[in-house]
């Protein structure tokens, strides 16, 4: 598994990336009431993902309230399209015989990161 | 709203987390409810103007005849000011935030045309004014009885919220408005017993109008919630929430 990107792989920032990858934009209160992680255990996954450039941060304020939103950068759009083409790759080599789509009348996971 | 958590790769799938969080993205229902109250707005003033001069009329006040009209002309001034001022969009802004505030915000523009209304978009929402105000005038003037305001407002008001509805590639809830705005029309031209008569005639125009376009909203709103629920549902789907960022074996197979 030495291809497989070790950011993206952990469960938490795959999803926050495919969020992010499904959407335009998306903020801090956003993310943590789809995701249900604790603000800090959040905000840890957001620093790591925006120090390696997957993500970019835009902090505004609407009045006096703090507001953090999150675009997902060109960078992070590549890494996850390599992530998911490793990891087809890798079934592929296991499960030859398996359709490469689970679900397959559902939206095509190419569509976020196109 | 409790999430109950769910395994199974249907729910772990990510394709699964890109189809809500777009379904719900475009199910908030904000930029509909920003032409609806427009539109509500336009009609109420346009309507209850109308009523005014055509009572004028009848009791031949023709002092009162030419105040209503003047107040007609003033109400859509302000209406159009209010539409296009950055105190309207503040307002709208605000009814956003009450709606949607505690959620965050997402924003999704993948199916929606970007940058200003087209010309003929403008065209067709400044016809859209008019066709009102002749509709009011001849209502009036007593050319036209009150109860063929609707359908009258209906051949206009259906083909340009259908036109709207393409334009911004809403979801099916959208079409709920002018699919019912146009039946109520047919309904009430066919004579069915659907109207409002006597002193509530006015309601005619002003429960369709308001109605309609009031539950396509709130099926759009209910619809995010559904979208969200089965969002939060998929995204929380087999993660620990208070699992600790234990990212040091993974740094050292990296390395």
């Amino acid at each position: 598994m030495s291809g497989i990107d070790k950011t993206i792989h952990e469960p938490a920032r795959l999803r926050i990336l495919t969020l992010l990858a499904s959407v335009d934009v998306m903020d801090f209160s956003f993310l943590l009431m789809t995701l249900g992680l604790t603000k800090g255990n959040l905000s840890s996954h957001m620093d790591r993902l925006e120090k390696v450039g997957y993500i970019a941060v835009e902090k505004t304020f609407n009045g006096k309230v703090p507001h953090t939103q999150y675009k997902l950068t060109s960078d992070g759009r590549g890494a996850l399209e390599t992530y998911w083409r490793e990891l087809d790759s890798i079934r592929q080599m296991v499960m030859p015989e398996v359709d490469a789509s689970p679900v397959n009348n559902q939206a095509d996971a190419s569509d976020a990161t196109s | 709203m409790a999430v109950p958590p769910k395994s199974g790769i249907e729910l772990t799938d990510p394709r699964q987390i890109i189809r809500w969080s777009r379904q719900y993205a475009k199910s908030r229902t904000i930029s509909f409810l920003v032409q609806w109250v427009i539109i509500v707005l336009m009609v109420l003033v346009v309507g209850a103007a109308g009523s005014l001069t055509n009572m004028a009329y009848q009791a031949h006040n023709m002092g009162l005849v030419i105040l209503s009209v003047v107040l007609m002309g003033f109400m859509i001034m302000v209406l159009t000011w209010f539409s296009l001022s950055r105190w309207g969009s503040e307002v709208i802004a605000k009814i956003t935030d009450w709606l949607y505030g505690e959620e965050g915000y997402v924003e999704y523009s993948g199916d929606r045309r970007e940058g200003p209304a087209p010309l003929w978009l403008t065209a067709l929402s400044g016809g859209l004014v008019v066709h009102h105000l002749v509709g009011a005038m001849l209502f009036s003037f007593a050319y036209m009885p009150l109860k063929m305001m609707q359908p009258f407002s209906a051949c206009y008001m259906t083909p340009f919220l259908v036109m709207l509805i393409l334009y911004q590639r809403l979801g099916l809830w959208a079409w709920i408005w002018p699919t019912l705005y146009g039946l109520h029309a047919v309904l009430l031209v066919m004579g069915f017993p659907i109207g409002f008569k006597g002193q509530w005639q006015l309601l005619n125009m002003v429960v369709p109008v308001l109605g309609y376009g009031f539950i396509a909203i709130m099926a759009g709103h209910l619809y995010s919630r559904f979208a969200l629920y089965k969002l939060r549902q998929v995204a929380q789907a087999g993660l620990d929430r208070n699992a600790p960022m234990n990212d040091e074996s993974l740094e050292q197979g990296q390395g």
